[in-house]
């Protein structure tokens, strides 16, 4: 199980600079779909990349779905020489994605971005009509089942 | 041959999927009612609970299946 406040009060915290996105960001607009994992679209920043690897060290992220004994070091420098990393932490599920499809990096995206107050963490989330636009965009028939759902929260919204 | 107007008109109808509207049918719009009476904690809380209850079945479902 992956326990999403925890996540989010860790990285907040430690002053992460990150969006929610994905299934996480269809809860927090109202979604009643089952999502599994944390997906988080972070700054790309050196100052940034060493903030994760300070807050996640404590819960020992590793390549989710890797064999066991597959090197992996965390650190900085992997960090900073890749982009997309689909963890698996002793707190849950959590992706931490440099780019998404149909909405680019941290900086493009931060001014399509709400704040959402989970548990009195203050985090940022991707604004509900960006994220139905990144959704369509992505294409899978998930995705696609997931836009009917958004969208049609979109409709309830007053 | 479009004119103007027409394609002034054309945005929303582009928009539609015919997928996307075949996925409509089947969604359960008062869950997402009772979800949007939710603060965003509590809608956090109860996705961790259904992620709880899942794997509850999961492991219910290995243990039957083992016997």
């Amino acid at each position: 199980m992956t326990d999403f406040k925890a996540l989010l009060r860790l990285l907040t915290d430690n002053q992460v600079e990150f969006i929610i996105v994905g299934g996480a960001a269809a809860t927090a607009h109202g979604s009643a779909r089952l999502t599994l994992d944390l997906d988080v679209v972070y700054n790309r920043s050196r100052e940034n990349i060493a903030r994760i690897f300070n807050a996640l060290r404590p819960i020992q992220p590793y390549l989710r779905g890797a064999p066991a004994g597959l090197p992996f070091e965390w650190s900085a420098e992997t960090l900073a020489k890749g982009l997309n990393f689909t963890l698996i932490t002793t707190l849950g599920a959590l992706d931490l994605l440099g780019e998404i499809v149909g909405g680019g990096s941290y900086d493009q995206l931060v001014p399509e971005t709400i704040i959402v107050d989970v548990g009195g963490v203050h985090c940022k989330c991707l604004s509900l009509e960006r994220l139905i636009k990144v959704k369509r965009a992505a294409g899978r028939p998930k995705d696609l089942e997931a836009v009917a759902e958004l969208e049609q929260i979109l409709d309830e919204i007053p | 041959m479009s004119t103007m107007k027409d394609s002034q008109q054309t945005p929303a109808s582009k928009d539609l999927d015919p997928v996307i509207e075949a996925y409509k049918k089947d969604i359960d719009v008062t869950l997402i009612r009772e979800n949007l009476r939710l603060t965003v904690d509590e809608r956090f809380q109860q996705l961790m609970q259904l992620q709880k209850f899942a794997e509850d079945l999961r492991r219910a479902g290995r243990k039957a299946r083992s016997q």
